[in-house]
């Protein structure tokens, strides 16, 4: 029937119901954007993320952050897709308690960034679609910074962006953190004013160029005296 | 990858109180490999209009060399320089004519016009326009220049304040992306100079 | 008596009437025929002294390995049926690398004999895990080590029980040799003290002459971390054992 259609009429005749198979392709992924700056400094951590959840063009909410406190000196910064990122710090905050039963200790910044690097390898073949950053207070009580690929390569750095607007934020970071390519550098060591000061800048600049970033901030601050929070408002469109 | 990043490269332009800057890096690759380091992408097209034309390299040249034609065509024709909208309007016209088979470049317009207001405008690879008030990126690392501009930009910088601005965004941009970089280009221009600085940056 | 024993001391997974295992009970008292072992901890490191059993002289003493390092930072001694030990210190080996692997910290002495004990209980007649032994190891382990909570002594016996201690013998002599121990030892004693203290004690009960061939001494301290003594070490070392 199709074909002395196609014979008569001479028109194309597309693949109906009952004509072939039909293909239906299950993706396991979506991005659901996100933004996560960390810096470390002398006595102190900060790491903060944006609040924007997305998909597409469409904002899901204006108000999830993606910070997860893990201990009293670690936080992780996790973005991508949004269903593995609740999968993974679920499964996260299992092995941290296991951990604690099985050695009576509270994990160390290194412990978790070594054990996210092994979870994340682990699904070498089906990987958290997650941008990881870690930011924690090493055994000095100095800040630390972990950052990681979605298949467990580890990075220990002093300051680091992810997500959607990494490649935005980076280079800035370099710049204003890393002091590269400058001629005269400051002296003074980094405060957490400075700091603050910088991961508000960045964001104000992402949030105007990345649609996946804006609506507001949520920075926290970890020092040998605990976890304190503060919230910053980005443009809102 | 997309053929726009094959040769690799960036270019961006600013403006600043009475002059505008355009600064590119100076690297010329294959893929991830490096061949050349100094492969000019900005062009100057009058003594106060540059372009700066990332994209495949190939491109690069021909759009420049089809734009001299028909600069030169105009200048003859018209018996006066173009001005940076005109040429706008000359480089949109000639990409839109390959609108089904592009030229895979991206190209910036930097000048002062004939009262000397500065003037940039950036197009995508078909030819649309857009000319905004601050400041213009594109090349592989355009995320990157969007950052640091967006943070380092403010309005009516100096000569100086300008050159500083976007040498630091561009070098600082070009460090994070692997196929930019190896040298850098800065050209302030000025209403009675241009002054043309070459970068040292890092070279890897 | 007999009779209850006998219905009940074949089975590792059956209790007696009075709530015992005996093959545990068995497998304890074997122990007690292995070389002694004697292990101090100070605040300086902690030390282990083996006594090594050389049945003949045409056997080659060195091949007699009763102390064994676990990770940099533990050794292990070992009183009983050597043979089941090698696969006790195998599984601690392998737990001590694998924490590091996943966390990138050495495994506290603890954990390690925990995670040792977890093999030490996992016996039974079920043909299920093919890894696990059908009855109870014959060996007690004396852990010693140093991590953050500074140098540790720590013993297992089959049962999978481990307990902290300051100063701990197992091994034929141990029973004497506990007694001195408590009498011998304070808080405040040097790493060299112990050394001496632990090999004077292991002399009084060892049935051959105490030298530099049937004895092994290894040390564990926070900085040099597991060292195993050498031939001349171990000379040095008896050289002012009353």
């Amino acid at each position: 029937m199709a074909l002395s259609m196609m014979e008569s009429n001479n028109r194309l005749i597309y693949n109906d119901a009952g004509q072939g198979p039909v293909q239906h392709q299950f993706s396991p992924y979506t991005d659901n954007g996100g933004s996560i700056v960390a810096i470390g400094g002398p006595g102190f951590a900060i790491i903060a993320s944006d609040t924007r959840l997305t998909s597409g063009f469409a904002i899901y909410t204006r108000e999830q952050g993606k910070l997860h406190s893990l201990t009293n000196a670690a936080v992780l910064g996790a973005s991508g897709c949004w269903c593995d990122v609740l999968s993974l710090t679920r499964l996260i905050q299992a092995r941290m308690k296991l951990y604690k039963h099985e050695h009576q200790k509270d994990m160390s910044a290194a412990a978790l960034a070594q054990m996210l690097s092994t979870m994340l390898y682990g699904r070498r073949f089906f990987p958290y679609y997650v941008s990881n950053v870690i930011a924690g207070l090493d055994e000095e009580g100095n800040g630390v910074v972990y950052s990681y690929d979605p298949v467990g390569h580890c990075d220990k750095n002093m300051y680091h962006a992810g997500g959607s607007s990494g490649a935005l934020l980076q280079p800035l970071l370099d710049s204003q953190i890393g002091l590269k390519n400058m001629a005269i550098k400051p002296t003074a060591p980094l405060t957490v004013e400075k700091a603050l000061q910088i991961t508000k800048d960045v964001f104000t600049s992402a949030a105007e160029r990345d649609i996946k970033c804006g609506d507001g901030v949520i920075i926290r601050i970890i020092t040998k005296d605990g976890i304190r929070e503060e919230t910053f408002k980005l443009r809102f469109d | 990858m997309s053929i726009l990043a094959y040769n690799g490269g960036a270019v961006v332009g600013m403006k600043g109180n009475g002059c505008v800057a355009i600064a590119s890096d100076k690297r010329f690759g294959i893929q991830l490999q490096t061949i050349g380091l100094d492969f000019d992408k900005i062009f100057e097209v009058g003594p106060k209009i540059y372009m700066g034309i990332p994209g495949l390299a190939t491109d690069t040249q021909t759009v420049n060399q089809r734009m001299k034609f028909r600069t030169n065509l105009y200048e003859l024709k018209e018996n006066r320089p173009v001005s940076p909208k005109v040429l706008s309007a000359m480089i949109s016209n000639l990409l839109y004519e390959h609108r089904f088979g592009p030229y895979f470049v991206e190209p910036i317009v930097v000048g002062l016009d004939g009262n000397n207001e500065p003037y940039i405008s950036t197009f995508d690879s078909i030819g649309c326009v857009s000319e905004p008030e601050d400041f213009v990126a594109a090349g592989t690392c355009d995320d990157q220049l969007f950052g640091m501009c967006e943070a380092l930009w403010k309005p009516n910088m100096n000569p100086d304040e300008l050159f500083e601005a976007v040498s630091q965004a561009l070098v600082n941009a070009c460090d994070r992306d692997a196929i930019s970089g190896w040298g850098a280009k800065v050209y302030v221009i000025e209403k009675d100079k241009v002054t043309i600085r070459n970068l040292r940056t890092r070279m890897d | 008596m007999f009779l209850t024993r006998s219905e009940y001391d074949r089975g590792v997974n059956t209790f007696s009437p009075e709530g015992r295992i005996f093959q545990v009970e068995y497998a304890i008292e074997a122990i007690k025929l292995g070389s002694t072992v004697i292990g101090i901890c100070t605040s300086e490191g902690v030390v282990l002294v083996v006594e090594k059993r050389i049945t003949s002289p045409l056997m080659e003493p060195s091949t007699i390995e009763k102390i064994a390092e676990v990770d940099k930072h533990i050794g292990v001694a070992c009183s009983g049926l050597t043979a089941d030990s090698k696969t006790l210190i195998d599984r601690a080996r392998l737990e001590s690398q694998n924490h590091w692997f996943t966390y990138n910290e050495k495994m506290s002495v603890e954990s390690v004999s925990q995670a040792v004990s977890n093999l030490a209980i996992k016996f039974g007649d079920s043909d299920d895990d093919e890894g696990a032994m059908s009855r109870p190891f014959g060996v007690a382990l004396l852990f010693a080590g140093c991590d953050e909570k500074g140098p540790q002594l720590y013993h297992m016996d089959p049962s999978g029980t481990y307990v902290q201690y300051d100063a701990k013998a197992i091994g034929s002599g141990s029973e004497g040799a506990q007694q001195t121990l408590v009498e011998m030892y304070n808080k405040t004693m040097t790493l060299k003290e112990a050394t001496k203290t632990s090999l004077t004690i292991l002399k009084q009960v060892m049935e051959e002459k105490l030298n530099s061939t049937n004895v092994e001494v290894a040390v564990v301290t926070p900085t040099a971390r597991f060292h195993m003594f050498s031939k001349e070490e171990v000379e040095e070392a008896i050289k002012d054992v009353a």
